[in-house]
């Protein structure tokens, strides 16, 4: 460099490179996006379901080998990704109760996700009961303790208007942190509902909003279908360690539990909640928002389309 | 020990035993370490309670304990600390009010980082006055009225006031402005502000609460106690010296105290030092008695006394001091209103006749008449309670239960295994029960029942189960039907529609709370059924 360059030149070289990259990126930009979504529908569908048979297994065991048989965390958690895992702990209920997400799964889920590099996991739900008891009843805020996880408390200025775009919801307030991720782990526990019939995957979306939520239920297979299709998770995961199996969602009895020792991981949200109905001996194609889901594309609730296996431990 | 030293050691006191007040308000709420806890994860069965002493200063009231004890005829937890202050006071004379009570030392800082008056005006506002045997007067009338059955001394006992006032009104108030300014600053798209308003909010919530708090008739409670302090421009301590009922027990014991304030007039200059820094216009200067009944004990004569003609002095029985003045019209006054305050509470009838169905006490509750023999209405259930609904009662208990703990269901609800608000409770007007207890006994607050020309089904509106889903006991009392309605267009629409099991119900609320009829929901609790009144049952077996 011992020539030195005359500020023309510079200036001429200046906006030729960022002419160039203008280019590129104004070039680079519309190939891209579509490309992605391209590649998402491609992703082809999996469903594992573990089973605990041996007496006394480890749940955190069972929780490792159904990842590993998807091909590990590794596969939905990339390194320094912000991961939010979305339980269902609305209700302040000892772990027996069933009421809300095994501790012992989110704990493994958690150390899951760090392992595979996330840089951040966060624990998100808009909690029914009060929140602080929630964290405390459930064990989430336990789990969050050990793990280092962050266990984010719902409140007003973490609620944000954002466009649903659903045939039935168009602006909601969305529990932000669910949004502020790079990878959201959906996983709810397996209950019954008084009105659509099931509580899975897809309607634990019900916690990831605010505002009048308990307007829903005047329409709530379409508005849990609308959730589902906005939120979209890397990947859900249905605790049915143990199962509520009447007096759901809220049970509050260990009559109301059945032990079920199942977990159902798949990236498909339909198919994860049709084979957990079968846990309920309920058939997917009469669950209103089973049927409206696929109709509208999110899933398939035929297990044919997507690549079965069975994890047993 | 020398003057200043005596000054610096009152002021230490006084500003510990303020700061552990606050400590303990603000401790007085969910305690954050049960978020942690696994064992109380797994089995469910242990109850959470506040880590902290919470109720110490309640303990320390001797005015609490002596009307627990002549109403309620119980001894209330932890009563020995008030049976030391009292007999300390015999001892040491208005200690309490000098280098304990924090609403005391809040009055002494008000009139000290304020002063409203100054000079002559100061020297005569600091003279003693008739207007002193009021809190003798307000004494012997909330004594007597808890002798007869109805205890009020909780409106005007400092450290109910004081934590009422703190708890219902300053700390919703100041914490409603940060938490309002941190949602502004959150929503913002810049990304260090949002960030500094979420960080702002963790620090903030665990102080002034999570959410918005409220309390109905918070604005009362605020205002009163502004009038409170706003007092101190007439007076310094003018609470302190009129109207404080604690001072007035105190000074009454205060008569033998051995710590006597001595006069030398040969030394005295006249200068109205000491007058100019009285605190409790307990007649220092020289040619009257020294009123040991009014003195607090602020030393502040004995300090700034610059001929050295008063000082502080033990001296052993039998000196006596000069008795209280408190006046024989003032007394007299006391007990006549004493005798009358409960009965004219109970014109209303709402002790003998009927309860306001609005009218839900907390969990564990004893018996109304019980209950306004022990109720301090200190607000300490209300600042315990997670969900806001613990509320000071306007009229829904009548004239003689104001400010009492009420339930208003619209604000929050009470949680089915919370115990929380009875662990809290001074005096055991709520008991303290177990989470077990309440689920398995059950103990009931009150009862639901629908309106069905409200509710969404029942009226033919639409699909909605929000109740029967958020009942919490198993098997739940809120339970649906199948019904087949005709809409206006003639189109047959199968609906389920909700009804309540009383037998099953325990009035906690939740259905109310969450009902999407808002303002007033289509489903709504109310007393009858309440487990704590025999007269207030529905059901003839239960």
């Amino acid at each position: 460099m011992d020539d030195p360059i005359t500020r023309r030149e510079a200036i001429k070289k200046g906006l030729c490179l960022s002419g160039s990259l203008a280019l590129a990126c104004a070039a680079g930009w519309p190939v891209h996006a579509p490309s992605e979504a391209w590649a998402l529908k491609k992703e082809e569908g999996f469903l594992i379901e573990g089973v605990g048979q041996a007496p006394g297994y480890s749940v955190q065991e069972l929780t490792e080998k159904v990842f590993d048989a998807a091909g590990g965390m590794k596969r939905f958690v990339s390194k320094g990704d912000v991961v939010v895992v979305k339980p269902n702990i609305s209700w302040a209920r000892a772990p027996n109760l069933a009421a809300s997400t095994n501790p012992e799964v989110l704990e493994a889920v958690i150390h899951l996700a760090f392992n595979a590099g996330a840089k951040k996991v966060r624990i998100a739900d808009n909690t029914i009961h009060n929140a602080e008891r929630c964290f405390a009843l459930t064990g989430a805020g336990m789990v969050a303790k050990k793990t280092g996880a962050d266990l984010i408390h719902p409140r007003s200025s973490l609620m944000r208007d954002m466009k649903m775009q659903g045939h039935r919801l168009d602006i909601w307030p969305v529990f932000v942190p669910l949004i502020e991720a790079d990878k959201v782990i959906n996983l709810p526990v397996a209950k019954v509902h008084g009105l659509c019939e099931l509580t899975l995957g897809m309607k634990n979306w019900i916690g990831g909003v605010g505002g009048r939520r308990n307007a829903l239920h005047q329409d709530i297979h379409q508005s849990i279908v609308d959730l589902a299709r906005f939120f979209r998770p890397t990947v859900t995961l249905i605790d049915a360690i143990r199962i509520m199996v009447k007096n759901g969602p809220s049970g509050g009895s260990e009559a109301d539990v059945a032990v079920m020792n199942r977990l159902i991981l798949s990236n498909d949200a339909v198919a994860a909640d049709a084979r957990a109905a079968g846990l309920f001996h309920v058939a997917p194609a009469s669950v209103g928002y089973m049927v409206l889901a696929e109709k509208q594309g999110l899933g398939s609730l035929d297990m044919s389309a997507v690549t079965l296996k069975e994890v047993i431990l | 020990m020398k003057p200043k030293q005596l000054i610096w050691l009152r002021r230490i006191s006084q500003g510990f035993f303020l700061v552990l007040f606050l400590l303990l308000l603000i401790q007085t709420r969910f305690p954050d370490a049960a978020y942690q806890e696994y064992s109380l994860a797994v089995t469910g069965e242990q109850d959470i309670r506040v880590g902290y002493p919470a109720t110490f200063f309640f303990q320390l009231d001797p005015l609490i304990w002596l009307t627990s004890l002549l109403s309620g005829h119980v001894w209330i937890q932890g009563f020995f600390w008030a049976v030391a202050a009292l007999l300390l006071t015999l001892f040491l004379g208005r200690f309490f009010c000098g280098f304990v009570c924090p609403l005391g030392t809040i009055h002494h800082m008000v009139g000290v980082v304020r002063p409203a008056l100054k000079g002559k005006a100061l020297i005569k506002a600091n003279q003693k006055r008739g207007s002193q045997k009021i809190k003798y007067f307000l004494l012997v009338a909330v004594l007597v009225s808890a002798l007869v059955g109805l205890n009020i001394v909780g409106i005007l006992d400092p450290i109910s006031l004081l934590f009422r006032s703190l708890a219902l009104a300053v700390f919703p108030a100041v914490g409603n402005g940060i938490k309002a300014a941190c949602d502004v600053i959150a929503a913002s798209d810049i990304k260090p502000f949002n960030l500094l308003g979420y960080a702002a909010e963790e620090i903030a919530s665990p102080i002034f609460g999570y959410g918005y708090p409220a309390f109905q008739t918070g604005w009362l409670i605020g205002a009163l106690f502004l009038v409170i302090l706003f007092l101190n421009r007439i007076r310094p301590r003018f609470w302190c010296r009129t109207l404080c009922p604690l001072g007035a027990l105190f000074g009454v014991l205060s008569r033998f105290s051995m710590v006597r304030l001595e006069k030398k007039p040969e030394a005295c200059t006249d200068c109205q030092k000491c007058a100019l820094a009285c605190q409790g216009a307990a007649s220092p200067g020289p040619g009257v008695d020294w009123d040991t009944s009014e003195c607090l004990l602020c030393f502040n004569c004995f300090a700034r006394c610059p001929e050295d003609a008063l000082t502080f002095r033990f001296r052993w029985f039998p000196a006596q001091n000069r008795g209280p003045d408190m006046g024989r019209r003032a007394v007299l006054a006391g007990l006549l209103a004493g005798v009358s305050i409960p009965f004219l509470g109970r014109l209303d009838g709402q002790i003998h006749k009927v309860s306001d169905p609005r009218l839900i006490r907390p969990p564990g509750a004893v018996e109304e008449r019980d209950f306004l023999r022990l109720c301090q209405r200190c607000g300490l259930c209300m600042k315990v309670c997670p969900t806001n609904v613990i509320n000071p009662a306007l009229a829904e208990a009548g004239m003689a239960g104001f400010w009492t703990p009420t339930l208003t269901m619209t604000l929050g609800y009470c949680e089915y295994t919370c115990t929380l608000c009875g662990s809290v409770c001074p005096t055991g007007a709520i008991a303290e029960i177990s989470g077990k207890e309440k689920v398995e006994r059950p103990i009931r607050i009150g009862s639901a029942y629908l309106d069905r020309g409200r509710c969404l089904p029942w009226s033919g509106n639409g699909p909605c189960i929000v109740c029967e889903e958020h009942c919490p006991t198993s098997p739940k009392a809120i339970y649906l039907r199948l019904d087949v309605q005709t809409r206006q267009d003639g189109a047959k629409v199968t609906v389920q529609l909700p009804y309540v099991d009383l037998k099953r119900c325990v009035g906690c609320g939740i259905c109310e709370n969450k009902c999407p009829v808002k303002g007033r929901p289509a489903i709504r609790v109310m007393a009858a059924g309440e487990t704590r009144s025999v007269r207030n049952q529905i059901l003839l077996d239960i």
